[in-house]
C-alpha cells in the first residue's frame, strides 16, 4: 500500500523519468527513436528468412506467425536487460538525494511498455495489411499484457537491486536470455516440441504469455486461461517478492554504488 | 494528530559504521576466488551512540571537525543511507540539500532542472509550475535560466539548487556546508530566507563551519566530535567551547 501512496506523490518524478527514459536511451543517434522499431523488424526479416525460406518450417504464414510473438519478446528482454542495470545506472543520484527508489525499476518497466504498445500499432498496420485482420479476442490483449507487466516489475525489482551486489549479474542475464529465447516458443510453435519437453517450457513464464498473444493476434482463438490465470498468479507472487528482495537490499544501495 | 507531535526529529541510540574494504569483489568471479581469503574489511565507526531530539520549529547548527560525522548524520536523516543500530524518526516533509547539483541534470537547461529536481522533492507539476517564477527570482538566474546548467559556475549551481530546495514547503531542511560557494550577497540572501522560514515554524538542520553563521542564526548547536555528541546547548555556549579547542 505505502508503494502506491509514494508513487501518487512522486507521479510527477515517475513521468518525467519515463518520458527520459525514451527520450534519452537512443540519445545522439541519427534515426533516434526509430531505433526502437527498426531493430525488432530487422530481426523479424532475418529470422524469417532464416526459418521459413532456409530451414523450411511448414507454418502457413510464419512471417505473422513470428511477428505476433517477436514483439512481447522484445519487450521482454528489452526490459530485463534494462531493467538489470538501471539501479547502478542511477547510482550517482541515488547517493545524494532521497526519492522512493521503486521508482527507478518502474519507469523502466512502464516506458517500455509504451515503446511497445507503438511496435503494436506497427503491428496492427501488418496485420491488416497481410489480410491476417482482428477477432474479438483481440480485447483480452489488455490482460495478457497486464500480467506481462506485472511480471516483469517483479523481475527487474528482484535484478536491479541484486546487480548492485553482483555487477556480473548483467552478462549472465544476457546469456540466460538467449537461451530463453529458444526455450520460448517463438520462432516454433508449442505443437512441435517433443511430449517429453512440453513440461520444461511450461516452467518458462514467458511460454503462457506467448502462447496468449499468438492465440489473440495470429490464431485468433481463446487463450489456454487455465495456463493465464497461472500465470496471473505467478507474476502477482514474483511482484510481491520482488518488492521484498527490493525493499532489503535498497537500504545499502548508496554504500554499495 | 500530526499537529501534535512535537518532535521534527528523533534520533535514538544511532550506530553507523563503514566499511573500508581495499580491495572490493564485485563480480561473481571475484566473490568465488576469493571466498576463503580474508578479504575483511577495516571498519568505520562514524558514529557511536548518538541521541538527539530537534523539535518542530527550531534552528540546529551541526559543527565538528572533518571527519567528525557531521554530514553522515544528515545523510542519515534524509534516509539516504540507514543506521546499523538504532533508530532515526522525522515527522513532516523533509528537503535536503547535501551536494552540489544533487538531481540535476548537466544537458537540460536550468528551468528543465527545475521541475526534475522539484519533482525529486515530490512535487507534482502543478504545484511546481507555481513555484516557478518565485524560485527563478530569488536564484537571481533571469538570464541565463534557459541555458544548459553544465554551463553555469558553481555558484550558480548553488544558487539554482538551493532556491528550489527552499521553495518546496518542506517541514524540515537539511542543509549541508554548500552556502560557502555563494558569494556574500547571495549568502546574505540565503540567511535571511532561512530566517523566514524560521519564523513560519520550519525546522532547520545545518552544517557549517562559520561560527559567525551559527552565533547570528541558529538557536542550538550540536558539536560532533569523533562520532559523538560532545556538546549540545545554546549557540553561544558551544561554539564559545568549540572555538577554545579548534578556533
Amino acid at each position: 500500500m505505502k508503494l502506491f501512496k509514494d508513487l501518487y506523490q512522486y507521479r510527477e518524478l515517475l513521468k518525467t523519468n519515463i518520458q527520459k527514459e525514451i527520450r534519452g536511451k537512443y540519445k545522439g543517434a541519427w534515426l533516434g527513436v526509430v531505433w526502437s522499431y527498426l531493430n525488432p523488424l530487422l530481426m523479424l526479416v532475418v529470422y524469417s528468412v532464416v526459418f521459413s525460406k532456409i530451414m523450411k518450417i511448414q507454418i502457413p504464414n510464419y512471417t505473422m506467425f513470428l511477428f505476433t510473438a517477436l514483439i512481447p519478446w522484445t519487450f521482454f528482454t528489452q526490459t530485463v536487460s534494462q531493467g538489470a542495470f538501471s539501479v547502478v545506472a542511477n547510482g550517482s543520484i541515488l547517493k545524494k538525494v532521497y526519492f522512493p527508489r521503486e521508482i527507478i525499476p518502474i519507469s523502466i518497466v512502464t516506458s517500455n511498455v509504451i515503446t511497445f504498445l507503438i511496435s503494436c500499432i506497427i503491428m496492427l498496420f501488418f496485420i491488416f495489411v497481410t489480410g491476417l485482420g482482428v477477432s474479438w479476442y483481440i480485447l483480452l490483449f489488455p490482460v495478457v499484457l497486464i500480467s506481462q507487466y506485472v511480471l516483469l516489475l517483479g523481475i527487474t525489482f528482484i535484478l536491479s537491486s541484486v546487480t548492485v551486489y553482483i555487477r556480473d549479474l548483467e552478462h549472465i542475464i544476457t546469456v540466460l536470455l538467449m537461451v530463453m529465447f529458444y526455450g520460448t516458443p517463438i520462432v516454433y510453435s508449442m505443437d512441435m516440441v517433443p511430449a517429453s519437453m512440453k513440461a520444461i517450457l511450461l516452467l518458462n513464464p514467458m511460454t503462457p504469455i506467448i502462447n496468449s498473444y499468438r492465440d489473440i493476434l495470429f490464431y485468433k482463438q481463446m487463450p489456454n486461461l487455465k495456463d493465464l490465470a497461472l500465470i496471473i498468479i505467478v507474476a502477482i507472487v514474483l511482484f510481491n517478492i520482488g518488492l521484498v528482495i527490493f525493499r532489503k537490499l535498497e537500504r545499502n544501495f548508496a554504500e554499495e554504488l | 494528530m500530526e499537529k501534535t507531535v512535537k518532535e521534527a526529529i528523533i534520533v535514538k541510540n544511532v550506530y553507523k559504521d563503514f566499511k573500508l574494504f581495499y580491495d572490493k569483489a564485485n563480480t561473481l568471479k571475484e566473490k568465488i576466488l576469493f571466498f576463503k581469503k580474508s578479504n575483511k574489511p577495516d571498519v568505520l565507526h562514524i558514529l557511536k551512540d548518538i541521541d538527539l531530539v530537534i523539535n518542530k520549529g527550531e534552528t540546529v547548527a551541526l559543527i565538528g571537525v572533518n571527519g567528525s560525522g557531521k554530514s553522515t548524520l544528515l545523510k542519515l536523516m534524509t534516509k539516504i543511507i540507514y543506521p546499523n543500530k538504532g533508530k532515526i524518526i522525522t515527522n513532516g516533509k523533509l528537503t535536503s540539500l547535501l551536494e552540489l547539483g544533487a538531481g540535476f541534470h548537466p544537458d537540460f537547461s536550468g528551468r528543465e532542472n527545475i521541475y526534475f529536481n522539484a519533482s525529486i522533492f515530490g512535487l507534482t507539476r502543478k504545484e511546481i509550475d507555481a513555484r516557478v517564477p518565485e524560485i527563478i527570482k530569488f536564484s537571481e538566474l533571469e538570464e541565463f535560466i534557459d541555458n544548459p546548467v553544465r554551463t553555469y559556475s558553481s555558484g550558480m549551481y548553488m544558487r539554482l539548487a538551493f532556491s528550489v530546495a527552499i521553495n518546496v514547503d518542506a517541514d524540515i531542511l537539511l542543509i549541508d556546508e554548500i552556502l560557502a560557494v555563494g558569494d556574500q550577497h547571495f549568502q546574505d540572501r540565503c540567511y535571511e530566507k532561512m530566517a523566514e522560514l524560521k519564523t513560519s515554524g520550519k525546522t532547520i538542520v545545518l552544517v557549517t563551519h562559520s561560527m559567525d553563521a551559527v552565533n547570528k542564526f541558529c538557536d542550538r548547536a550540536i558539536w560532533l566530535y569523533e562520532g559523538r555528541v560532545k556538546m549540545d546547548g545554546p549557540s553561544a555556549e558551544v561554539t564559545k567551547e568549540y572555538l577554545k579547542i579548534c578556533g
